[in-house]
C-alpha cells in the first residue's frame, strides 16, 4: 500500500532520523542512498569527534545507522538514486537507478550538502602545497591519531585554521555563513593540541559565531585550556618560504599593519555548498531551489518541513548549512509532518 | 585647514559619485585588502582604513586621508579582486582623487605636478614618455640606475637592437588625426577641466597648442578634399 510508506532520500543524520521516526509512528520507510555506505557526511568524510557531544562520529552516527538497519520496517537501497518520480501527494511512484520502483505516499529529501572545494580559492594554496589541508582532512588526521605535516612527516610547530573558506565570499558567489565552521574549528584546535601538545594553533577569523551554548564550551575553552590564538584577519595569500614552511599573509586588523607569518600546516575551514546534485534533484522531484541553490522551503512558520511541491518534505543541510543536532531535529520534524499529512489523507478518503 | 562644512561638502561629492554605491557595499573589517596591498607594505596607507572612514562617514578623517594617504595607492585593484564583500577600495580612492582635484586641494597639485611634463609631451607628440625626458632630476624615485642613461642619448638609442625611430624626442609617430581625437576625448572626459584646476599655466599652453593642431588638421582635411576634386 502506498499511503503507509514514506520514501526517504539520503542516509545522513537527518535522513536516518526521518526513517526511524516514520517507523516509530507505525509507518514504513524506504531509504535510498546514492553511496554504498550509510551515515552521510560525518561517516563518508571521516569526521573526528562531534560538536557538541565530543563523541566519535563513527560511534554516534554508527548507532543511528544500526537503529535503521535493525528496523524491519525500513527497506534500504544503497548505491542507488531516484531517477524519476510520478504521481501526487499520497500516491507517488519512484523509479530507482537500480531498476526497482518504490510506491510511497510521501517523500523526505534528506539530501544534505557538498563540502566546498578549496581548489576554487587558489590563492590559499590548496592543491599547490601539500601542507595545506581542509578541515575534513584534518579531522581524518585527528581520527588517525597523529598530527604530522603531509610533506615530510614532521610534527608541526604552528598550525593555522582559516575560517570562512567558501563562505561569506561574494567573489565566488557564496554569500552565506556556513554556520558550523567556527565551532568545528575551535573544537579541531583543541583536538590538535590534545594530540600534539607542542603544536600551537592559530585561528584567523572575520567574526566568531560560536552561537548559543557553544560560546564557553568551544570558543572560551579553546583559549583558556588549549591556548588557541584567535586573530581577526582574513588571509590574502598562502605562499611557500625557502625552508619549506608556509607563509601566510594577512593584516592584523587590530594592530593595523600587514603581517607575514610562517606556519607548518594551513587548514581551510571549508563551508557547506548546496548539494552538487541539487539541479538534478530539483528536476527529478519537481521541487524549487532558493537563491543560493539549497532546497526551497514551502513556508517558514506553518509548513516548515515542506518544499514547493505537496507531499515532498525536506530537512537538515538540504535546506541550508546546518549542524548535526539541528539536522536530527529537522529529520524528526519532517517525518512527523509527512506521516501526519498521510494520516489526514487516509481519514479524508474513508 | 578646512571648515567642517567644507569637509562635509568634500564627502558629499565623494558619496554623490555615480560609482560610489557600486564600489562600497559594507565592510566586514577582515583586512584582506590591506593584507594584499603592495602600497600598504611600504607606506602609511591601508585600503581597509579608507573603506572604514567612508563607511562610517568620518568626514574629518576622510579629509585628512586625502592630504597624503590616498596618493599612495598604486591603483592595482588587487584589493577589489580579494574583498569578500566585493568592495573596491581602489575604486573609492579613484573617486577621492577626482574630488581632491575638483576641490583644488594642495595635495593633488603637489602629487600631479611632475606629470605636467608627461602631459605636455603627450599633447605635443602623442607619446607619454620619450628618451630625452629620462634625466636624473626628473625621476628621483627611479633610483641610482638612472645615471646609466646620462650621456649621448642618440648613441645609446642607436645601440638598441630593435627598430626605433632613431630620435630622442619621440618614441613613435602619432598621426595628426589621432592627436585631434585624443584632444576631444580629454575634453569630453573632463581631463582638461581637471588640468585647468590643477595648473592654469600649463592648461593655457596646452589649450593654445590644441587650437593650433586642430587648425592644422582642418587645413589638412581641406587639402584632401581639394585633391579629391581634382
Amino acid at each position: 500500500m502506498t499511503q503507509d510508506t514514506v520514501l526517504v532520500v539520503g542516509a545522513g543524520p537527518s535522513g536516518l532520523t526521518a526513517a526511524a521516526n516514520v517507523t516509530a509512528a507505525g509507518y514504513k520507510a524506504v531509504m535510498v542512498e546514492k553511496e554504498d555506505t550509510l551515515g552521510g557526511a560525518p561517516i563518508l568524510s571521516g569526521y573526528a569527534k562531534l560538536v557538541p557531544s565530543g563523541e566519535w562520529a563513527k560511534d554516534a552516527i554508527g548507532r543511528m545507522v544500526k537503529r535503521v538497519e535493525d528496523d524491519a520496517s525500513v527497506t534500504i537501497h544503497k548505491g542507488a538514486k531516484v531517477t524519476k518520480l510520478d504521481g501526487d501527494a499520497g500516491n507517488f511512484t519512484a523509479t530507482l537507478s537500480n531498476g526497482e520502483s518504490v510506491a510511497a505516499g510521501a517523500v523526505v529529501l534528506a539530501t544534505g550538502f557538498t563540502h566546498f572545494d578549496s581548489i576554487n580559492k587558489p590563492e590559499w594554496g590548496f592543491g599547490t602545497f601539500e601542507d595545506v589541508l581542509t578541515t575534513t582532512q584534518m579531522e581524518q588526521m585527528v581520527a588517525a591519531g597523529k598530527i604530522a605535516c603531509p610533506s615530510d612527516g614532521r610534527v608541526p610547530e604552528r598550525v593555522c585554521i582559516l575560517l570562512c573558506v567558501g563562505s561569506r565570499d561574494r567573489q565566488i558567489g557564496r554569500e552565506w555563513c556556513s554556520k558550523i565552521c567556527c565551532t568545528v574549528s575551535a573544537n579541531l584546535a583543541m583536538e590538535i593540541k590534545e594530540l600534539s601538545p607542542e603544536t600551537d594553533v592559530f585561528i584567523y577569523y572575520m567574526d566568531i559565531r560560536t552561537y548559543g551554548l557553544y560560546e564557553d564550551k568551544f570558543y572560551w575553552k579553546s583559549q583558556e585550556e588549549f591556548k588557541t590564538k584567535f586573530v581577526k584577519a582574513r588571509i590574502a595569500e598562502v605562499t611557500a618560504s625557502g625552508d619549506g614552511r608556509l607563509l601566510v599573509k594577512g593584516e592584523d586588523t587590530l594592530v593595523k599593519r600587514p603581517i607575514v607569518i610562517p606556519f607548518d600546516i594551513v587548514v581551510h575551514a571549508i563551508g557547506m555548498d548546496p548539494n552538487a546534485d541539487n539541479p538534478e534533484i530539483s528536476q527529478v522531484f519537481g521541487v524549487g531551489l532558493e537563491k543560493h541553490g539549497f532546497i526551497e522551503r514551502a513556508e517558514h512558520y506553518t509548513n516548515t518541513c515542506g518544499t514547493t511541491r505537496r507531499g515532498i518534505y525536506s530537512c537538515g543541510a538540504a535546506y541550508g548549512p546546518e549542524t548535526i543536532d539541528d539536522s536530527i531535529a529537522q529529520g524528526a520534524a519532517a517525518a512527523g509532518r509527512a506521516v501526519g499529512d498521510l494520516h489526514a489523507l487516509v481519514q479524508k478518503a474513508s | 585647514m578646512a571648515t567642517y562644512a567644507e569637509m562635509q561638502q568634500i564627502f558629499d561629492d565623494i558619496r554623490g559619485d555615480f560609482r560610489y554605491d557600486h564600489e562600497l557595499n559594507g565592510c566586514l573589517n577582515c583586512g584582506i585588502c590591506t593584507a594584499t596591498c603592495p602600497s600598504a607594505q611600504f607606506y602609511d596607507y591601508s585600503p581597509r582604513e579608507i573603506v572604514q572612514l567612508l563607511w562610517t562617514e568620518n568626514v574629518e578623517q576622510i579629509y585628512d586621508a586625502m592630504q597624503e594617504k590616498i596618493w599612495a595607492c598604486a591603483q592595482c585593484m588587487t584589493c577589489a579582486a580579494r574583498c569578500p564583500f566585493k568592495n573596491s577600495p581602489g575604486g573609492l580612492v579613484a573617486i577621492m582623487r577626482e574630488v581632491a582635484i575638483k576641490h583644488e586641494m594642495q595635495s593633488a597639485k603637489d602629487v600631479l605636478r611632475p606629470f605636467g611634463r608627461v602631459m605636455l609631451k603627450l599633447i605635443t607628440t602623442g607619446n607619454q614618455l620619450s628618451p630625452d625626458m629620462i634625466q636624473p632630476d626628473h625621476f628621483p624615485d627611479w633610483g641610482p640606475n638612472i645615471q646609466k642613461v646620462e650621456g649621448d642619448l642618440r648613441v645609446l638609442r642607436k645601440a638598441i637592437p630593435v627598430k626605433t625611430l632613431q630620435t630622442v624626442e619621440t618614441a613613435w609617430e602619432v598621426s595628426l588625426k589621432t592627436s585631434v581625437e585624443m584632444y576631444t576625448i580629454w575634453e569630453m572626459t573632463g581631463v582638461l577641466k581637471s588640468l585647468e584646476l590643477m595648473d592654469e599655466n600649463l592648461f593655457d599652453v596646452i589649450e593654445d597648442f590644441i587650437d593650433e593642431k586642430r587648425e592644422d588638421y582642418e587645413d589638412w582635411l581641406e587639402e584632401q578634399e581639394e585633391e579629391d576634386d581634382d
